[in-house]
């Protein structure tokens, strides 16, 4: 007992002794993990929200379009009441292909004629408000929410201005703007949200400039069955003889759902991968930068005797700790991120289940890895080290890279101390350039994916903006939490960096280097690491667009991403010259005046 | 002195002259305000008690310096004693203390001004012992006894600080 | 060169640290004059504020009150920029802990201050090499510190510290690391350099070293108690000192 006390003590006295390194860890391991859970969450995501939807809405497992209102076609379609299997139908209903006018916008719209009460098959679950009444309209969620509609405004549908009296979803069509289910005359859809009307409110729509499809809604016996009910099936064919019609089975509206999703899932799944690299770079240099000071507080816990099961424990304790706090910030951001981002259209039943027992399992797990990782190897070197050694003095002998010292003599003064600086930690600067190129990578691609054009639904506009709002939020997103990443990284390697050359840096202040002259080293020590690794960003970005990307794709103008990559230098000057000026201001007496070397 | 030469004399017979100049050699520049005339005056006390025996060497009649001394068996006694014996010179601070002691109880004199003079002048010496350790090479038997006596000086320094704290505190508490 | 002929010249000056009860003054209402060639040694126990009063004399702390003159130039009030190139310039720092750049050979820790300073890295290198073979270490230019004594790390650093020629060489208990034999190295070298004429001030709690000096001041709690020339004392008077006058 008194040992965990021990332990416990010491390791939150570490952590109030240097809370930015402890904020730096819980910042780098939250953000991966949250990124990683989400991309975990979106497989199947959709799939898992449209049943949900269907179990709430009774939605069809299939339904039966044909574009006219003659009687034949009514009649056919009224057959399939009878067809073998079918358990239960709503319908035939119409709808009308028209536009809807809210807020002066104005969108391609399908107007469904909708039943004082929803029949037993489909029945829209009203989020906000009630039923359709003569003189009041229903508004799909999905498209509501584009439309930035809500219980009370008023739409105008058929020329006519109508309040909109409830918010609903439904299962039987696909989400925002794929709402039509066939397009007009049983052509390709345009895309379109859904509104439902009472009869008395679209008999303006009944003109031969409109058109119009009328489709059922069926409940099968066995749901698993539904893309074999077709008009091949024997049983069925009979009544289609001379009628068109289009049956689609539940399965392909929940397919469609997650075409929204399916350019997203490959920016989070790469995007958690590269910030992971980054938090794991980060926490490396943290690491490092602690080992010094590790290896002597290690040695003091030997003299007044801790075994190594202890000092191990108290080492790694912390970052544990922190990893796994990390670890359920991270779950509990991507949950609150999650609705946005895997049901953007608002149109399917959102549930509040937490993260699934997987998703925390394979958090958890890299949460501890990146922790462990990154600290083990200087844990054990800490270990290892002689006791008399690790009191005396942590340093390692430093290696002598006479190269790079004599072409830094050439340099001004600012550059000779970055560039010898450099020398002194050049794994370090490597590091620091994989870091860059990570982020420039994400940069890339949200530049490519902002230079697409936006791809069709005419008539829909809030449409498009919807999808590649979509997209662009999700790459906006990924590259948001990289640049923060990769900022706090650069800060504690240029803190690390200044800590460590505090003596070097003290002596070049006593040998007559001016405070600018520090603050300019010890930023150049980053900076130019920087610049390469900003550099093989851009290709490797372009590269993995490629591997996602169709022939269709527009590339963005050379120009622009070597300016994006020049940015990153000011950007990074910026940034280090924060810690390098605090460092470089820092009165040199006191450090010159310690007595060991 | 007369121990130092009597065992000097233990390895071989030698003149004053030879004498003198090993004791120069081993003294280094401490040796160099020694009088000439120490080391006769100092032989012929010896002859004179019977410790050594000095012969005229042959071919320089006539000079003083060219007698050859050597140990008689009471000298070669005497040398073993010296060497057996553990005496080691004592530092004398007593009569250094008794004076402060003195000074401060009749109100003669400030203790602290004694010290402040005791002190730079063991400073001048010390610095004088420490420029000739330096023009010393290395490795030198002089230099060792330099270093002796600039390690003595070193600690009457440091024992005269001890005498400063002490008696400057007895002097505030005293005012 | 200046009215009073000293290379430093300081009055009235006073550094303190904290404030209310915790105030305290490290270096009190201090004058001093170090005139050119000058050994002068600073003693005094650990924090008399004897190291403080070096760092002031070199730029490296600003006093709280009084000033500093160099070459009769008032060098308190300048910028840190400007402290910079005058300590580049003018002033030579040597450190009890050595203070080499660990990272860069014993040539290239000497050619330091002349990069810094501007010169060409030829010229740089050629000084360095001149010191280093001027203080026997020309066999040693091409180690790393760690791969040094520490005397020939220290003899490093003086090279370093003289490779501007500065006005005045500060030291700071320069010995306070090293065994008897480096002591006397450093000495050397020290006495080699008052030789041949480089102003000298050097902190010190060795009896020893500060014997050596032309001057010594004994300082105590931030004050100076003493002020002894020991300078021309060398009187024969070696043989009295183990009794051989008797």
């Amino acid at each position: 007992m008194g040992r965990v006390l021990l332990v416990l003590r010491l390791v939150a006295a570490d952590v109030r002794r240097h809370p930015a390194q402890a904020a730096m860890l819980l910042v780098s391991i939250t953000t991966a993990t949250a990124m990683l859970s989400l991309g975990v969450a979106l497989h199947g995501a959709t799939e898992k929200l449209y049943q949900n939807t269907r179990e709430a809405t009774a939605g069809p497992d299939v339904v039966a379009y044909s574009p006219d209102t003659r009687r034949t076609t009514i009649t056919a379609l009224q057959s399939l009441r009878q067809a073998p299997g079918v358990l239960a139908h709503s319908g035939p209903y119409r709808q009308y292909y028209t536009t809807l006018t809210a807020h002066g916008a104005t969108g391609a719209a399908v107007v469904q004629v909708a039943d004082p009460a929803p029949g037993p098959v489909d029945r829209p679950l009203l989020t906000s408000g009630g039923w359709v009444r003569p003189g009041g309209v229903v508004v799909e969620r999905g498209f509501a929410t584009a439309l930035d509609v809500r219980v009370g405004d008023h739409v105008t549908v058929a020329g006519r201005p109508l309040p909109v009296t409830g918010i609903a979803v439904t299962a039987a069509r696909a989400v925002y703007p794929w709402a039509p289910g066939i397009g007009p005359h049983g052509g390709p859809s345009d895309g379109g949200g859904l509104v439902w009307a009472a009869e008395r409110d679209t008999r303006a729509l009944r003109s031969p400039d409109v058109p119009v499809t009328s489709f059922i809604n069926l409940k099968l016996r066995d749901p698993g069955t539904a893309r074999a009910f077709t008009t091949r099936d024997p049983a069925i064919a009979p009544a289609f003889e001379h009628t068109w019609v289009n049956v689609r089975a539940w399965q392909d509206v929940a397919r469609q759902d997650s075409v929204m999703l399916r350019d997203s899932q490959p920016i989070l799944v790469i995007g958690s991968w590269l910030i992971a690299f980054l938090a794991i770079g980060g926490l490396a240099t943290l690491a490092v930068g602690r080992a010094t000071a590790q290896t002597r507080r290690v040695g003091l816990l030997k003299a007044v005797g801790a075994t190594p099961g202890l000092i191990a424990a108290v080492l790694l304790a912390e970052y544990v700790t922190l990893a796994l706090l990390a670890d359920a910030l991270g779950l509990v951001a991507a949950r609150l991120i999650e609705p946005a981002i895997v049901n953007p259209s608002a149109s399917l039943l959102t549930t509040a289940t937490g993260p699934a027992g997987g998703t925390v399992a394979v958090t958890t797990v890299v949460a501890l890895a990146v922790a462990g990782l990154t600290t083990l190897g200087p844990t054990v070197r800490a270990l290892r080290t002689e006791t008399v050694a690790a009191l005396a003095d942590g340093a390692r002998q430093p290696r002598h890279r006479a190269h790079l010292t004599r072409i830094s003599a050439l340099l001004p003064t600012s550059l000779l101390l970055g560039t010898r600086l450099i020398a002194r930690r050049p794994g370090r600067a490597f590091l620091h350039a994989c870091t860059t190129a990570a982020t420039m990578t994400t940069v890339t691609g949200l530049i490519v994916i902002h230079a697409q054009t936006a791809t069709g639904y005419p008539g829909s506009p809030m449409a498009n903006d919807l999808r590649d709002a979509q997209q662009h939020h999700v790459i906006l997103a990924v590259t948001a939490a990289m640049i923060v990443l990769a900022a706090v990284n650069t800060l504690t390697a240029a803190w690390t960096t200044a800590e460590e050359a505090r003596r070097t840096m003290a002596v070049a202040r006593a040998l007559g280097a001016t405070p600018g002259q520090v603050t300019a080293g010890l930023s150049a020590a980053q900076v130019l690491p920087t610049l390469p690794g900003a550099l093989a960003g851009v290709p490797l970005g372009l590269l993995v667009c490629l591997l996602f990307s169709g022939p269709d794709t527009t590339w963005p103008p050379a120009w622009s991403l070597l300016a994006a990559a020049l940015t990153v230098l000011p950007v990074t000057a910026a940034l280090t010259a924060i810690p390098a000026r605090i460092a470089a201001r820092r009165p040199v007496a006191p450090t010159l005046s310690a007595e060991a070397p | 002195m007369q121990d130092a030469l009597l065992a000097m004399l233990a390895k071989e017979p030698s003149h004053g002259y030879g004498l003198r100049m090993r004791l120069r050699r081993a003294l280094g520049p401490l040796g160099e305000s020694m009088n000439a005339g120490q080391v006769y005056v100092t032989l012929a006390r010896l002859e004179k008690a019977g410790l050594v025996v000095g012969e005229r060497a042959d071919g320089f009649p006539d000079r003083p310096d060219r007698k050859v001394y050597a140990l008689t068996p009471a000298g070669q006694q005497r040398v073993a004693a010296w060497l057996a014996e553990v005496n080691w010179p004592k530092p004398n601070l007593a009569e250094f203390h008794l004076k402060l002691a003195a000074a401060a109880a009749a109100r003669l004199a400030d203790p602290v001004e004694l010290v402040d003079a005791q002190r730079r002048e063991l400073l001048r010496r010390l610095g004088e012992v420490q420029r000739a350790v330096l023009a010393e090479p290395d490795g030198s038997t002089a230099g060792l006894l330099l270093e002796g006596v600039a390690l003595r000086l070193q600690a009457d320094l440091r024992w005269l600080e001890a005498c400063e704290r002490l008696w400057s505190r007895t002097g505030n508490e005293g005012a | 060169m200046n009215e009073s002929g000293g290379v430093l010249r300081v009055r009235g000056l006073c550094k303190e640290h904290g404030e209310g009860q915790g105030l305290v003054r490290a270096v009190d209402e201090v004058d001093l004059d170090v005139p050119a060639a000058q050994t002068l040694a600073v003693m005094g126990p650990s924090g008399c504020g004897k190291s403080t009063l070096l760092h002031l004399m070199g730029g490296l702390e600003r006093p709280t009150r009084g000033e500093v003159r160099l070459d009769g130039r008032r060098i308190d009030t300048l910028s840190e920029r400007a402290l910079a190139r005058l300590r580049r310039r003018s002033v030579g720092f040597v450190f009890q802990a050595f203070h080499l750049v660990e990272e860069l050979s014993a040539a290239e820790n000497v050619e330091l201050p002349a990069l810094l300073a501007g010169c060409s890295p030829r010229a740089a290198r050629r000084r360095a090499a001149a010191l280093l073979e001027r203080f026997g270490l020309a066999d040693r230019a091409r180690h790393l510190p760690w791969q040094l004594s520490g005397g020939q790390r220290q003899r490093v650093a003086i090279a370093r510290a003289i490779a501007n020629e500065p006005l005045v060489l500060l030291a700071d208990e320069p010995t306070g690391n090293l065994g008897t034999g480096a002591t006397l190295d450093v000495l050397r070298l020290f006495s080699e350099l008052r030789a041949a004429g480089q102003t000298l001030v050097i902190v010190t709690h060795d009896e020893r070293v500060a014997s050596t000096a032309d001057r010594l001041i004994s300082m105590r709690d931030g004050t100076f108690v003493d002020d002894t020339r020991l300078a021309g004392s060398n009187t024969g008077r070696l043989g009295g000192m183990i009794g051989l006058g008797d």
